[in-house]
């Protein structure tokens, strides 16, 4: 990064505060729609942060599959499970938040607390910079190549098991055929529904 | 770097099994893409014999002379055999339960075979990660496929809020977990093999720094939810009612076992400079998953929720072990393992048998089985006996082993409280028990006057009753001929470097930064003989 | 150069904004998005300890990497899990999610 030192700390400051605002904006916004669209804020500033870190790839990557893949997904979910449901507001709820706060501020202080007491030891070499993309192939075909092939298998899973989930099966499974089976019902039959959000809304058995 | 050396530089023979595992999961997914619904006669039996082979391949290794592989990102000791081989073992016997189970319930059987099996080969790299990559990649493939496993009957909403909260919560504690790895990473200057790393934290050389406590803490979070030790066990009472019932019996026992081998290998070996600190994080949760796991499991009235107590309570029982740390302690926990192994998934059996005839789990929907199913009610008492610890039952024979290596090494509290809870959890197993053999017909519950006629030539059911058949046996025999398991358990402790050196740096616990400096370099240049 | 501290900060900043939204959130939707904000916390540590203490190996941006990756199929697995539930209960209230007692 050739950038002069000044121009670094002000693109810094100016992400950091990007990422600290939207973050709170996630978390904090009642509408679902703004979260989910902050939410790609986050992860560009992010992935600014990244090019400040000399580290291209990993910015090009997390823009393609953070925002590219992850909050789209997002926001088909909520396309998906779109409603607009009011929450029946917790009794003594705001204790729940402000305790909830003050452990967050908590951990945050020790944290930084950690963070600021450690002496860690900086390295004088210079760092790779675009010569990363090659490093990052090398690791992934020499001393990471175990998690590189097991990852594989564990997107493959993942993709046959979402599917399964997510899939709404239009035909109904055939009852099955033995005669005798008559004996053995479901193995889980559930013992009470309680009926979620509107009446008479109870799962279809 | 030249990649034709690189290829002899792997010992990719040491994931044998694991491929053997990989292949096995491809044919069946695949054959099931092709047959359809045919399939389902054919690839039970195929995933049965796939883990089998997985077996056979993991005793041909045993005390291989190069264990490390893929340029050090996969242990393959001893240790990680034995761990690896009960995981395999849990896998095989969840089979034969869940042919039945998952027919009845009208969803497909290859797919869930498949996704058992991914979770399988994440335990197995699990157990022998050896970098904080792997590590992460291994716990979040079996993390992953469990809450896949556990939301499988998508139409019973039970199982989707069951799957829900193991999502978020699980997810929630491997980004904890994963906030330590990063901590540690940056605290040993950018390692991310465990030995070098501690290796790097003893040249610092300073007594227990805040970073690394720090990083010990958030790391034991993820440890112990897999693990399910008191005070992070909240999910598994609502997993394991919720989840389909061989789903839990592989939790209980495959994810726990893969949990206590990443607690083992990553505490010992990253850790030793915090030594007294997590020593005494985990007797805490020993105490807390012992005392609050057996005393819950009192107030149960379904028998999926008391089998999830009665879990964290014996992973209390096995962290008596892994707090002492002497060589008695490891190989007395390996032994317990093994040894719940068979009751628990004995037991679980048993529990899927009854809800398949009946169509529940409520404890008292048991009450008067004797009458009606001989066979089921043995099997069930003498599974349910061996986990309260009553002789001449196996559980009795690792219950005593574990306190013996717990009382010689001077951690008399933990044996006294294990030994008070033992006691108060015989009762609530003695309960069920009693519940089950009552003579009155008018005690009997509706589920039992309503009981089906007792047959086993329904499709599925033949491998149930050989799989119980043999779980029952080894329980009541794994206690009287334990020589072997016993044997097993303190040769994978011997010889594994990596304890050794520990055990060899616990009996010298007063001078703990010097040994420590010149065990780390014979352990790697053991390690890379 | 920036100090490396401030980057850890604004980690450990993003980490306990995540933690926050995870406990409170009611909506679970927003739950599965504090998930990836506390997994983006975690890589601005790795790229930052990957830039300041390994600069010349870059493994901490492999195991971002990683981390990525997985997060992706995490969200896809969290999200399959989300549309089986809202079908068969009609809601994405976490407190309404209690057929099993906590």
């Amino acid at each position: 990064m050739t950038l002069a030192e000044g121009v670094q700390l002000v693109l810094f400051g100016l992400l950091a505060a990007l990422v600290i605002g939207t973050a709170l904006g996630v978390v904090l916004l009642s509408n679902i729609v703004y979260s989910a669209f902050l939410l790609g804020g986050v992860f560009l500033s992010i992935s600014g942060l990244y090019v400040l870190l000399n580290a291209g790839f990993v910015a090009a990557a997390q823009i393609l599959i953070y925002v590219g893949a992850v909050n789209v997904l997002i926001l088909f979910g909520i396309m998906l499970v779109n409603k607009s449901q009011p929450f029946t507001p917790v009794r003594r709820g705001w204790i729940r938040l402000i305790a909830t706060g003050g452990v967050c501020l908590g951990l945050f202080a020790l944290l930084s607390t950690m963070i600021l007491g450690t002496s860690w030891q900086l390295s004088t070499e210079t760092p790779v910079g675009d010569g990363a993309t090659v490093l990052i192939g090398m690791h992934f075909f020499s001393d990471f190549l175990l998690p590189f092939e097991l990852a594989s298998v564990l997107l493959l899973m993942a993709l046959v098991g979402a599917i399964i989930l997510a899939r709404r099966e239009f035909v109904p499974d055939e009852p099955p055929t033995d005669a005798i089976s008559d004996a053995l019902k479901l193995p889980e039959r559930p013992r009470e529904l309680v009926p979620a959000g509107r009446e008479g809304s109870e799962s279809p058995e | 770097m030249d990649f034709t050396n690189l290829a002899s530089q792997l010992n990719a023979g040491i994931i044998l099994p694991e491929g053997i595992v990989v292949a096995t999961l491809l044919v069946v997914l695949v054959g099931d893409l092709i047959a359809g619904r045919a399939s389902t006669r054919w690839t039970p039996y195929a995933t049965m014999a796939g883990l089998s082979l997985a077996i056979v391949a993991l005793i041909y290794q045993w005390d291989t002379a190069t264990p490390l592989s893929f340029l050090g990102s996969f242990m393959g000791d001893d240790l990680s055999i034995v761990f690896r081989g009960i995981i395999v073992l849990s896998a095989i016997a969840t089979v034969p339960m869940s042919i039945r189970y998952i027919e009845q319930s009208g969803t497909s059987l290859a797919e869930f075979l498949v996704i058992m099996m991914t979770a399988t080969l994440g335990g197995m790299f699990l157990s022998g990660a050896n970098d904080l990559v792997t590590i992460f990649v291994a716990l979040e493939t079996l993390s992953i496929s469990s809450y896949l496993l556990t939301g499988y009957m998508k139409r019973d909403p039970r199982s989707n809020e069951a799957a829900l909260k193991y999502l978020l919560i699980g997810a929630a504690s491997s980004a904890i977990f994963l906030y330590g790895m990063s901590l540690l990473y940056g605290l040993s200057g950018g390692k991310m093999k465990l030995l070098e790393i501690s290796q790097s934290f003893v040249a610092a050389d300073s007594d227990a720094p805040i970073g690394i406590i720090v990083a010990l803490v958030f790391v034991i979070a993820g440890i112990a939810f897999k693990i399910a030790a008191v005070p992070f066990h909240q999910w598994t009472p609502d997993v394991y009612e919720g989840s389909p019932t061989p789903v839990v019996a592989f939790l209980s026992v495959g994810s726990k076992t893969a949990g206590f081998a990443l607690a083992i290998r990553l505490l010992v070996a990253v850790f030793p400079v915090v030594s007294e600190q997590w020593h005494f994080v985990f007797t805490a949760l020993a105490i807390l998953s012992m005392v609050l796991g057996n005393v819950v499991a009192l107030a149960q009235t379904s028998m999926k929720r008391l089998l999830a107590y009665s879990s964290i309570a014996q992973a209390g029982f096995l962290m008596i072990g892994l707090v002492v740390g002497t060589e008695a302690g490891y190989s007395s926990m390996i032994f317990y393992l093994l040894i719940y192994l068979f009751m628990n998934l004995g037991g679980f059996t048993c529990v899927i048998l009854f809800s398949l005839r009946t169509g529940t789990d409520q404890i008292s929907e048991y009450s008067g089985l004797y009458q009606k199913d001989p066979l089921l009610t043995l099997c069930l008492s003498i599974c349910l006996l061996s986990l309260g610890g009553i002789p001449p039952l196996a559980g009795f024979f690792g219950k005593l082993y574990i306190f013996w290596a717990g009382w010689q090494a001077g951690a008399y509290g933990l044996v006294l409280v294990g030994l008070v809870t033992s006691v108060i959890s015989i009762y609530y197993y003695i309960r069920v028990v009693k519940m089950m053999v009552v003579k009155e017909p008018q005690e009997m519950s509706d589920a039992i006057s309503n009981y089906p006629e007792v047959r086993w030539d329904l499709p599925g059911l033949r491998p149930l009753q050989v799989s119980l058949i043999l779980a029952v046996v080894a329980t009541s025999l794994a206690g009287i001929l334990s020589n072997p398991l016993f044997t097993l358990a303190n040769n994978s402790v011997s010889h594994t470097p990596l304890l050794q050196a520990a055990i060899d740096q616990q009996q010298a616990p007063k001078a703990v930064v010097p040994p420590v400096a010149t065990i780390a370099p014979a352990v790697t240049s053991v390690a890379q003989r | 150069m920036i100090p490396l501290e401030f980057y850890l900060l604004l980690a450990a900043a993003l980490f306990c904004i995540g933690i926050y939204g995870l406990v409170t959130s009611r909506n679970v939707i927003r739950v599965l998005m504090s998930i990836e904000l506390l997994l983006n916390a975690v890589n601005i540590n790795l790229m930052a300890f990957s830039n300041y203490l390994d600069p010349a190996t870059a493994t901490g941006q492999v195991f971002t990497v990683f981390v990525i990756s997985i997060a992706a199929a995490e969200a896809a697995v969290g999200l399959a899990i989300v549309l089986a539930i809202y079908r068969n209960r009609d809601t994405v209230d976490m407190e309404e999610f209690n057929l099993l007692k906590w």
